[in-house]
């Protein structure tokens, strides 16, 4: 290091004026900015990774199971089911990508830099979100189109793949983008709001994988929220209408897929609102 | 220029800044110094709305910082060197930066190149030793090559190389009239670099003064005198208000006589002198004289005081307070 050369500051700032182009904040310019900090963390890379490996792996193989089996037991609308336990296994990924994305600044400091540069504070919020988004809804969606090849190669023969005629098997397809891209915003919600990474994953993982069982108690007022979960009610974006109807008759509510889908994203705005406005009244 | 009013922030029961109203005029480099604990970077975190006042205000260039357009532009700062991702590269962190700005690659490179930074440029940061880390942060804080500069201990971790580099870009950021506000702990340094200081001591201004002024108020101007008669001459000095040392034979230290006036002594007596010579008092020596009432963390008198905090309102030394 004491060997790097080091310009006299005469010939430093100011010199080579940056001033040259229009230098001011402005909303595209923090996104971009979101971008970079987002694609240049190995956490990012390895949990996106992740995801796809979950969801195409647990489609991979059921396909090849069932693909071995004699008979094509069912209906053809219900291989698609398998993409309601893919996606329970890929939001463990999302979750983890989610809270780091915003309490990975905290953790290390870095939120200071960031918050120096964009004084306002709020439009860095927005554009971590949206870069979250828009990143995680491309890579489902990429996770998603891989699986149905692998599904239309194990499965075509027999005609079980997903038909993408069929509305309800392009629901839960795309349903299974939105619920993982709504998942890690909630996430994201949730590591702004606590501001340290093992105390927002836990809450999250908590909230999603724990409570709901507590559904299981009869006890009435415990079973009349448990539909309305971020879990349960965002999930049914991506449950087949038949397993749906199985819930019916129970104590709680049963919500549509597009109901619960607006459930989950009301928690997300809700967590979201409280986060923006404690990161202004906060100190950083 | 930075301009506090009243400015005021509480930690609960904790007052870290109070009341603080002070000008940090452009084209000179302003300290500012304080013990730990008195409100240094809580005064710098408030200017750059990291913080917020419980009152008064305090404003950059007539605005406040988050009004601006261009907030890197109007201000660099590094008030933590740690403010990094560490999985990042420093490379990728400056580009981050730089993108909410517009800044484009090209400055990009030349802060890495005017900070030496360049053989760890794409490294990750959780790697770097505090004085590569506080590189960065300088090469951060120039990336919007900003009309004022707000540095929280730039020299801490550097070699003397850096130091020395250190000094010599905010003397030349000063020299083009930009403002620069600094602090530090290495008081030798600060004398070197400064042309004002400005002294804070639990949350209250002390001193905001030029540097010279500063040293000269600690009063302790003693002139260092020696004559082969000093015994003699002593005894003529002597008088209210004059304190006479003397350490070796044919020496005297003289405390409240000018130079001028001993020469003018010894000349009447017709006593011969060998040496006379004023010393005045270095930063260091004013800096411990105004500060000493208020050193929260005292390493002298651990234990024996517990750190009341209501010892916070009562007056600190207002010797030297100038506002």
């Amino acid at each position: 290091m004491s060997t790097s050369v080091m310009i006299p500051p005469t010939a430093t700032p100011s010199q080579a004026n940056p001033a040259t182009g229009d230098i001011r904040l402005s909303f595209p310019r923090i996104v971009r900015s979101e971008w970079i900090k987002f694609r240049t963390l190995r956490s990012t890379v390895w949990t996106l990774g992740i995801t796809v490996f979950l969801m195409v792996g647990i489609v991979t193989l059921f396909s090849a199971v069932v693909a071995s089996q004699e008979t094509g037991h069912d209906a053809r609308g219900s291989s698609v089911f398998v993409f309601t336990l893919a996606a329970d296994l890929a939001q463990l990924a999302v979750v983890v990508l989610g809270v780091l994305v915003i309490t990975g600044e905290y953790s290390t400091g870095m939120i200071r830099s960031t918050l120096a540069a964009v004084p306002r504070r709020l439009p860095a919020l927005w554009a971590k979100a949206v870069v979250l988004v828009a990143a995680i809804f491309v890579v489902s969606m990429v996770a998603v189109g891989l699986s149905v090849a692998v599904m239309q190669l194990f499965l075509g023969s027999k005609g079980l793949a997903p038909d993408l005629g069929d509305s309800q098997t392009v629901r839960i397809l795309i349903g299974t983008a939105l619920y993982l891209t709504a998942i890690a915003l909630f996430a994201f919600a949730i590591g702004a709001l606590l501001r340290h990474s093992a105390g927002a994953l836990a809450t999250v993982l908590g909230l999603l994988l724990v409570v709901p069982t507590l559904g299981v108690i009869p006890w009435r007022p415990l079973q009349l929220i448990t539909p309305f979960l971020p879990g349960a009610a965002g999930s049914k974006i991506l449950l087949p209408t038949q397993i749906n109807a199985m819930s019916q008759g129970g104590v709680g509510a049963v919500l549509g897929p597009w109901q619960g889908y607006a459930v989950l994203l009301a928690w997300v705005a809700v967590l979201l609102t409280v986060a923006a406005v404690l990161l202004r009244r906060r100190n950083a | 220029m930075i301009e506090a009013h009243g400015l005021t922030r509480r930690y609960g029961a904790k007052t870290a800044v109070d009341d603080v109203t002070f000008t940090v005029q452009p084209g000179k480099v302003t300290g500012f110094l304080g013990p730990n604990g008195a409100g240094k970077s809580t005064t710098m975190r408030l200017i750059v709305g990291l913080d917020h006042p419980t009152r008064g205000t305090v404003t950059v260039n007539g605005w406040r910082y988050d009004q601006h357009r261009a907030p890197m532009q109007e201000v660099g700062t590094l008030l933590d060197a740690k403010a990094v991702h560490t999985g990042r590269s420093a490379y990728n962190h400056l580009l981050a930066m730089a993108a909410t700005h517009g800044i484009g690659r090209t400055r990009v490179r030349e802060v890495i190149e005017m900070t030496g930074l360049e053989p760890v440029a794409r490294k990750r940061v959780g790697g770097f030793s505090l004085g590569m880390a506080q590189r960065l942060g300088i090469a951060s804080a120039l990336l919007g090559d900003p009309h004022t500069l707000i540095l929280d201990e730039p020299a801490n971790g550097l070699d003397p190389e850096g130091v020395l580099w250190v000094r010599n870009l905010v003397r030349f950021f000063a020299g083009q009239g930009r403002t620069v506000f600094l602090s530090s702990h290495i008081m030798s340094e600060m004398a070197l670099t400064a042309d004002h200081i400005i002294v804070i001591g639990r949350g209250r201004v002390l001193a905001d003064a030029p540097v010279a002024d500063i040293v000269g108020r600690a009063g302790a101007t003693t002139v260092r005198v020696c004559s082969p008669q000093a015994t003699r001459l002593g005894e003529l000095l002597a008088g209210p208000g004059v304190r006479i040392a003397s350490s070796t034979p044919q020496w005297l230290e003289v405390t409240g006589r000018t130079a001028q006036a001993i020469g003018e002594v010894a000349a009447a007596a017709r006593l011969v002198l060998h040496e006379l010579t004023p010393v005045t008092g270095s930063l260091e020596d004013a800096y411990m004289a105004l500060t000493q009432d208020c050193v929260e963390y005292q390493s002298t008198t651990t234990g024996l005081h517990p750190d009341h905090r209501g010892a916070d309102l009562a007056p600190a030394s207002t010797e030297g307070a100038t506002r």
